[in-house]
């Protein structure tokens, strides 16, 4: 979806002193903050004591000057390789695909997964004009390719989307032939979920992925 | 006479992007209302009863709350979610063509029945084995008659003669196609072989998509009908058909 311009707030405020009318544009281009919450927002960090706006304003600039890539999983990084990709105690033989950062977080949380990650930083959308290139996929290809590559499991945890599945199958399409094994996070019913809301792609997954009581 | 506070439509999602913390907007193509925007409460979190109702592609009946800025979906239930279509990348990127495309060619809140059954019935066709790229073909001429910009096949657009075979060519700006001897000045023209011309009235004369004959198109030929075909949408759209460079893409990929 193309990006919406954001309204230029100045505008709109008469009487704003230069600084703070720069402070809240700068805020309304943030996604997701409109002219009234940049105004509340810009409000806010004005009120912070000295050092608090100080130490907000050098997190901003310390994350967007210090942070990489990690050249193996693509996960944003201070130092590559990053610290799941050195660890020797992760299992070297499974990789979990993710979409963003952010998935990589929910995965960890669960403690359920102790493998290495690859992190596509999006998604392959033809609304979006996004194809193979434009995420980070070649390099996936590349690491999975390597003569000595020690992948067994390939787990592709791409949101149950549209595109997520475009995506998981673009994967599994592409690495068929390899002795690597592909799998996709099962589908189905959340926790605290209800029959009667579900739509009936999830619901027929979960018929198609039920699993014996033990 | 006040207006009721709550209406139900039966839609196409069209495309949906996260708004808020956890909310979603949603273009729908409604056959009553024709195309919406609407907004979808907490239907990013994983336990929302909107949710998996409201991916791209599918058939939705919806209750809508009118809003003071957006309307709001209160209810949906899948129709048909057109699982076939979804089922591999290049058959959903064909699904999003028709989604794009209906998109770019309506305006909020215009109605238009012809155009709604005409996604639909192409959704449908996609998901059976006829040949995909066909019915592709079939709704990029269709969803321009529905919109009023159908490309003239049958006569010079310059001097109104019928044309003769292979003393014609095709030009998007003028209109369709032109007999050899006019030669309108400031718009492109371009070649158009006669089985590409008689491809085309093909699929402006067959009544539905259904009802496409079984067709083995060589791949010059569907090739120079896209090429046509794409060029036409791209000049009313005013701007590129990204699917249709990914569907290109992805094909080779």
């Amino acid at each position: 979806m193309a990006a919406v311009t954001p309204i230029m707030v100045s505008e709109y405020n008469p009487g704003t002193a230069r600084s703070l009318s720069r402070l809240i544009e700068e805020l309304n281009r943030l996604p997701g903050i409109g002219p009234k919450s940049a105004q509340r927002i810009a409000d806010h960090v004005i009120r912070l004591p000295a050092e608090e706006a100080r130490s907000l304003a050098d997190a901003i600039q310390e994350a967007r000057d210090s942070l990489l890539f990690c050249d193996p999983c693509r996960n944003l990084t201070d130092a590559s390789p990053c610290e799941i990709c050195s660890n020797p105690q992760r299992n070297q033989e499974q990789i979990c695909v993710v979409e963003e950062r952010r998935d990589l977080v929910a995965v960890e949380r669960t403690r359920a997964y102790r493998g290495l990650y690859h992190v596509l930083h999006g998604v392959l959308s033809p609304l979006n004009g996004v194809g193979p290139e434009d995420i980070h996929l070649p390099q996936l290809f590349d690491r999975l390719r390597e003569t000595d590559s020690p992948f067994q499991e390939l787990i592709v945890a791409t949101n149950p989307t549209l595109e997520g599945d475009a995506t998981a199958d673009f994967i599994n399409r592409r690495l068929a032939g390899t002795n690597i094994r592909i799998t996709r996070l099962a589908r189905g019913l959340p926790v605290g979920g209800s029959l009667e809301f579900a739509d009936e792609t999830t619901l027929s997954r979960a018929l198609s992925g039920r699993s014996a009581l033990e | 006479m006040t207006s009721p506070r709550t209406y139900r439509a039966l839609g196409l999602t069209l495309r949906r992007s996260p708004v808020r913390e956890a909310d979603l907007l949603t273009v729908v193509y409604t056959r009553e209302q024709g195309k919406l925007e609407l907004l979808a409460r907490g239907a990013q979190r994983l336990t929302s009863k909107l949710m998996g109702h409201l991916e791209p592609l599918t058939l939705v009946r919806v209750s809508v709350a009118h809003g003071r800025s957006m309307d709001q979906i209160t209810e949906a239930e899948v129709v048909d979610a057109f699982p076939a279509v979804k089922n591999g990348y290049e058959n959903a990127a064909r699904g999003l063509y028709v989604a794009e495309l209906i998109d770019g060619f309506s305006a909020l809140s215009v109605a238009n029945a012809e155009l709604f059954n005409l996604a639909v019935e192409t959704l449908e066709a996609l998901g059976t084995e006829r040949n995909a790229d066909l019915a592709l073909r079939y709704f990029d001429l269709q969803l321009l008659r529905s919109s009023g910009f159908m490309p003239e096949l049958y006569i010079c657009v310059e001097c109104g003669e019928e044309l003769e075979p292979d003393r014609h060519r095709f030009a998007v700006g003028a209109g369709g196609t032109l007999c050899t001897e006019c030669g309108p000045i400031d718009v492109v023209v371009r070649p158009l072989s006669l089985p590409a011309l008689k491809l085309l009235r093909l699929l402006d004369r067959t009544e539905s998509v259904a009802a496409l004959p079984e067709l083995a198109v060589p791949p010059p030929l569907e090739r120079e009908v896209r090429e046509a075909l794409t060029a036409t949408l791209q000049y009313w759209l005013d701007r590129r058909v990204r699917s249709q460079e990914f569907l290109e893409t992805a094909k080779f990929a």
